[in-house]
């Protein structure tokens, strides 16, 4: 049986000291027939109650995977998780059984995906599906859950929910389908929630509604949330804190502020160069050059540094500190923010110590 | 992979110079967009009151027609020559139904489309055919948009199969080279197939084909959507080289409100079916008179943490109505915090109304939604 408490109130858990969710060290690898895809590389992190992090990277970082494998819900096989921990409330979750697992789906650990289509079942109503998660984890009848499943409609302010609540997914737009998956993800109040691309699939007027719904529910709940997006609107907008991910990796980390407005690595440089602004129509864009690299085939040393403007190769390079053999590990730079880059104080324009 | 900046300028010298000049098919010319960024050159494509309803049909045997889905219902557009209009809404806008009408894959319920003084919905037979030849499109999906089976150097060189006088049958393998090259892709790879690239190097071909046939008007659709981040930003910077060499238009049609900005020399905005604001990117972006801009305007999360909390936001209760039943009088009525009586029963039309750029809201007035940057 399990000891996890979930019933203790994360102000509680948070007096101790103990953070809700720890990731330490993760790798995940996905064993193919053409080899081996390394998609999760070492990353770690930590979540506290309330606290919202982003992980912000293109198609391909590993940062979806990353949060499956919190969730627990990778495919294994193909999927491997090679190495590391995976803490919640100070339990390792992968040595967990299979049904303590299940346990902290739900009450523990939430997550809501990018198309909300395709992640709910077209052959049951959307009241079914939300009260699924009060009839499988606490037993309740299924004229309760009804009732319930009409309660947290209206809490994600779906307009008529006592009308709407035997519905089916496709007789909803996008944003109310995206509103349903929240339900189905705050039902058991989660100590964590997990977006990974909550809006990306929604028009603008929506997601700004969406993105605000979550706020709102974060607010009411204290729960942690992890944001997981490539958009860099978005993350300014919504997050407290941001790691960036590159090839599996978080190449830099720290607040929303400090690394939007000073960027330490060259990606996150290049990737604040390449997306134009609404606000001024701005000179050329400065894209990155080159294309994300194959994870089956990682570039040695630093993972971005056939892409980097600031590269040091050879000669050219401090002792110790060549791009192109040495793995620049994720170090503090300056207070209060970490970046995996041999030359992230040359990017930041500050003088080394 | 090639770096695309690299080695662009020397192929593009000699694409242009190995240009043939068949009468009566004028070839691009590179300084026209030098004259164009002054004053903007002769209008080529003018679209007037352009409607497409699609019949909605119930019955399987005896289809009967109960609606219409008014996807388009009535656009005026006017592209010039080396300009970039961009075309913003959100998704089921009907901005995608407009550009497959502008390359005739879809004909118009009503309303014209004129290019160069002609009415594209009488053209037939040669006149249609260098219509479709001088107008191309690139799309969205760089997945579905080519052929799998075909090997790149057949995409790139298909339309001259049809239009056979644009590149003389000898020199084709070698002209596919060079715009693979133009568009930064290793010309090398003419033999590869599609799934052996990237989305950003598929997207480039899809650039390659289009540009194969010499067109004046490219009518972008998405083109960078599907891209990442970074990637993103290679195309755009290579959709603007181009129009600079080759004196391109472009109806760049896309529902990222930051991109169409950073390329569009003007915007119109458009709402379930029609445009409800059209002006320069200054005028569209800064000053917005039309309550539907402004909504839309102030949900575009901005990338500052200094500007951030800075703009007043205006959230738009429920969804986009039907465009099967659209409202009555204003479209954006239903939604609208102005709307009054007069909204239901007429129609706005899309004029200036003293905001210095055309409006179709009977209350329109300018009012910044998204904060300057001052740095």
């Amino acid at each position: 049986m399990t000891n996890l408490d979930l019933t203790k109130p994360t102000a509680e858990l948070a007096a101790q000291g103990t953070p809700l969710l720890e990731v330490d060290d993760l790798r995940v690898e996905f064993r193919t027939r053409s080899g081996v895809v390394k998609a999760v590389n070492g990353v770690s992190y930590s979540l506290g109650a309330g606290e919202t992090l982003a992980i912000l990277g293109e198609s391909g970082s590993g940062k979806s995977v990353s949060a499956q494998a919190i969730m627990g819900i990778l495919e294994t096989p193909p999927a491997v998780i090679s190495g590391g921990g995976i803490w919640f409330q100070g339990r390792n979750v992968l040595e967990m059984s299979a049904e303590d697992q299940r346990r902290i789906r739900g009450p523990g650990i939430s997550m809501i995906f990018q198309d909300a289509l395709s992640s709910l079942n077209p052959v049951y109503s959307v009241g079914f599906q939300i009260g699924e998660m009060f009839r499988a984890h606490r037993g309740m009848s299924r004229k309760a859950a009804r009732a319930k499943a009409v309660e947290l409609m209206d809490r994600v302010r779906i307009p008529a929910a006592a009308r709407r609540v035997d519905d089916y997914p496709h007789q909803f737009s996008g944003g109310m389908r995206q509103r349903v998956m929240i339900a189905m993800a705050i039902a058991l109040d989660p100590r964590i929630l997990i977006a990974d691309e909550p809006t990306t699939a929604l028009d603008v007027t929506v997601q700004a509604q969406v993105m605000d719904l979550l706020k709102d529910l974060q607010q009411e709940t204290g729960m942690g949330l992890i944001l997981i997006t490539h958009d860099l609107g978005v993350v300014n907008e919504v997050a407290d804190d941001v790691a960036v991910m590159y090839a599996g990796e978080i190449v830099e980390r720290g607040t929303v502020d400090d690394v939007f407005s000073r960027p330490s690595h060259p990606y996150t440089d290049g990737l604040m160069s390449s997306v134009p602004q609404v606000e001024a129509k701005g000179g050329r864009l400065r894209p990155i050059v080159g294309q994300p690299p194959n994870l089956a085939d990682i570039p040695s040393g630093c993972p971005f540094h056939p892409r980097c403007s600031h590269r040091r190769l050879g000669a050219e390079a401090a002792p110790g500190r060549e791009c192109s053999t040495d793995v620049p590990p994720l170090r503090l730079v300056v207070p209060g923010r970490e970046a995996a880059c041999h030359y992230s104080e040359e990017v930041l324009g500050v003088r080394a110590p | 992979m090639s770096e695309p900046r690299e080695h662009g300028a020397t192929a593009a010298s000699s694409l242009s110079t190995s240009s043939p000049s068949t009468p009566g098919t004028p070839a691009p010319a590179g300084p026209a967009r030098a004259g164009a960024r002054g004053a903007m050159g002769e209008s080529l494509l003018e679209v007037r009151g352009l409607q497409k309803h699609f019949p909605l049909t119930q019955g399987i045997v005896f289809k009967r027609t109960i609606g219409h889905v008014r996807a388009v219902d009535g656009v005026d557009l006017t592209l010039r020559r080396g300009e970039t209009v961009g075309l913003v809404g959100e998704s089921g806008c009907g901005k995608s139904t407009v550009s497959k009408l502008i390359v005739a894959l879809e004909r118009p319920t009503a309303g014209s489309i004129l290019y160069k003084g002609k009415d594209v919905a009488r053209m037939g037979g040669r006149a249609l055919k260098a219509y479709r030849r001088e107008v191309q499109i690139i799309f969205q999906d760089p997945y579905a948009s080519l052929n799998p089976r075909m090997t790149v150097g057949d995409i790139v060189a298909e339309g001259w199969a049809v239009h056979d006088d644009v590149a003389p049958r000898k020199g084709r393998l070698k002209r596919t080279q060079e715009l693979l090259d133009r568009v930064g892709l290793n010309p090398d790879y003419v033999n590869r197939y599609p799934h052996q690239f990237s989305g950003g190097q598929r997207q480039r071909i899809g650039i390659a084909r289009a540009l194969a046939l010499q067109p004046e008007v490219i009518v972008c659709d998405e083109p960078v959507s599907a891209l990442d981040v970074s990637v993103q930003a290679q195309v755009v910077n290579l959709l603007e080289d181009l129009q600079d060499e080759f004196g391109l238009s472009y109806l760049f049609i896309a529902h990222d409100l930051s991109v169409v900005r950073h390329i569009s020399d003007r915007v119109a905005v458009m709402y379930l079916g029609s445009i409800v604001e059209e002006g320069t990117d200054e005028q569209v972006y800064a000053s917005p008179s039309h309550p539907y801009t402004q909504a839309l305007l102030s949900s575009v999360p901005l990338h500052e943490p200094h500007l951030r909390g800075q703009k007043d936001r205006i959230l738009l209760q429920g969804d986009v109505p039907s465009p099967a039943d659209p409202p009555s009088g204003c479209r954006f009525r239903t939604r609208c915090w102005k709307a009054q009586d007069v909204c239901a029963q007429e129609a706005p039309a899309l004029v200036d109304r003293g905001q210095g750029h055309p409006s179709a809201c009977h209350f329109a007035e300018a009012r910044m939604v998204v904060p300057v940057d001052v740095e």
